[in-house]
């Protein structure tokens, strides 16, 4: 048993996750189950979506040197996230989100969650932060355009998405210490989070504020240099 | 006879998993404490006497979650006295010990699992999933090392050419921010000249055969069919209720059916798995020794 070998049965896989199982357990949600499992749930669509995009990456064809800028990419920002206090991880997935693809994005993104929590500690909140960070990269390689022509517009994507990741990961944090979900209790946690947020905010805009020129004509230069 | 630690990484991980996931989604004090107890053990096994501080701060938990707790949470009945007219009650004092009971077990679940996976298991299994996958994993896990080496370079170069003073905290800044420049663009160029030689060789062409040192032996399958089908029974139980406890208003426990002692007892076999597997390793060792 080691990877999946047969063409079929992969493309099983990839049908079956999307289309099948996803629906089912949003339906089985409200009619089986009890407040206190959605956690437990909510992990297990988190697995799965994070399944679903890294079983699409495998099918499509990024080339081999794209892949290896991805792997550079993701060294580079697990680096820079053993710095105290402020990470750079965000900056460096939106800017190989902005000129390696959005698929590059995705993957810097997840692969720096899982790579450096083995230095950080990893935890059920690991998936989580790996579908954050992805979402982010994944966003900033859609906007590729817009981001790429207005820099006014990247600084305030980076802003933006330090808030949307510290509020995905509060999704996590009501789940995990008061067993469901409601409005009330999901505002004290952003709340009691406030101020790392802005933090993580304000580190973004300051990360994407110093690397973004260096960083995004190198990149850039490497793309127009060899083609990718 | 392998160790615990040598066993086929899928069917290792499926049960810490199992077992873990267990304790983050089920809130009953005794599975809970048996998994908090089996967890320690694992724990000692793998690691003897070190990390006296992670056993500090982790076994200190349940009490300071539980002296907490009453603070905020105003839930409960018996009330034991008033801080600032607000109660302090039994219910969420217990209720509070119960959560860090279990924040401790799943802390020390997870410390073992970081043990025991490294980045080498964790590329087998990600090969499942995705072979070019692994392998940018695996190029990642040896940029990082990589690229310090390289960055410790840079940074020598850079000193002997008198660029870079230490202990100045402007020149360090400047200093940082150009040796991360020197270093992204050789990092960029290295990865498309490996790129390169990749294709050269033919990467791409057929499908990829890669070599590991994981086979699936009997142990292994033994291991992963227990570990399901005690997860299974477990989940089971626990979707049918038998293990609801109520904290508040009044707390009220699991009715004490055979089937609760029939969940309980068989979580204790999955979490005791591992302390099971190196009793019979020491008890192996120790008749190979008589018979010498």
């Amino acid at each position: 048993m080691r990877t999946i070998k047969s063409e079929g049965v992969r493309r099983i896989l990839r049908n079956a996750l999307p289309f099948a199982v996803m629906p089912a357990i949003v339906l089985l949600l409200p009619l089986g189950l009890q407040e206190q499992y959605y956690a437990l749930v909510s992990f297990v669509m988190v697995m799965l979506a994070l399944l679903l995009f890294l079983s699409g990456f495998e099918r499509r064809d990024l080339g081999t040197r794209r892949m290896i800028l991805v792997s550079v990419m993701t060294a580079l920002s697990v680096l820079g996230r053993l710095l105290p206090v402020i990470k750079p991880i965000t900056a460096l997935t939106v800017l190989s989100a902005l000129y390696l693809g959005r698929e590059a994005g995705f993957l810097v993104g997840a692969l720096s969650a899982v790579l450096s929590n083995f230095v950080m500690g990893q935890g059920p909140w690991t998936p989580f932060q790996m579908l954050a960070w992805g979402l982010i990269g994944l966003f900033a390689g859609i906007l590729a355009k817009p981001l790429k022509r207005s820099r006014l517009l990247l600084y305030a994507y980076g802003f933006i998405s330090g808030f949307a990741y510290s509020m995905l990961m509060d999704i996590w944090t009501t789940l995990w210490t008061y067993k469901e979900f409601t409005l009330e209790e999901y505002l004290a946690a952003i709340s009691t989070a406030f101020p790392l947020t802005c933090l993580y905010a304000v580190s973004n805009v300051i990360f994407l504020l110093l690397l973004a020129k260096p960083i995004g004509d190198k990149l850039e230069r490497i793309r127009i240099k060899y083609g990718l | 006879m392998r160790s615990y630690a040598e066993m086929n990484p899928a069917a290792v991980t499926v049960h810490l998993m199992l077992t873990a996931c267990i304790t983050v989604f089920c809130m009953e004090p005794f599975l809970l404490g048996i998994s908090l107890l089996c967890a320690i053990g694992f724990f000692l096994i793998q690691n003897g006497r070190k990390h006296a501080s992670f056993h500090i701060g982790a076994i200190g938990m349940p009490t300071l979650f539980a002296l907490l707790n009453p603070l905020w949470n105003q839930h409960g009945t018996t009330v034991l006295f008033f801080i600032n007219q607000r109660a302090y009650t039994t219910e969420a004092l217990f209720y509070g010990a119960v959560a860090g009971i279990r924040l401790a077990a799943v802390l020390y679940w997870f410390r073992s699992f970081s043990q025991l996976m490294t980045s080498e298991k964790l590329f087998y299994l990600f090969r499942f999933l995705s072979p070019k996958l692994a392998l940018i994993f695996s190029m990642a896990v040896r940029n990082l090392t990589l690229f310090r080496q390289q960055m410790q370079r840079i940074r020598t170069a850079q000193r002997g050419l008198g660029l870079y003073r230490e202990g100045h905290l402007i020149d360090d800044l400047r200093g940082g921010l150009r040796i991360f420049s020197i270093l992204l663009t050789w990092a960029l160029e290295n990865g498309i000249i490996t790129a390169n030689s990749m294709a050269a060789r033919g990467y791409g062409i057929g499908s990829r055969s890669s070599f590991t040192f994981f086979r699936w032996r009997r142990g292994d399958i033994v291991l992963l069919a227990v570990s399901l089908l005690l997860g299974a029974a477990v989940t089971a139980g626990i979707a049918a209720g038998r293990l609801d406890w109520q904290f508040y208003p009044t707390c009220a426990p699991a009715a004490h059916s055979s089937a609760y002692y029939a969940v309980l007892t068989a979580y204790f076999l999955l979490a005791l798995l591992p302390v099971i597997h190196a009793y019979k390793e020491a008890m192996m060792w120790k008749r190979l020794r008589q018979d010498i």
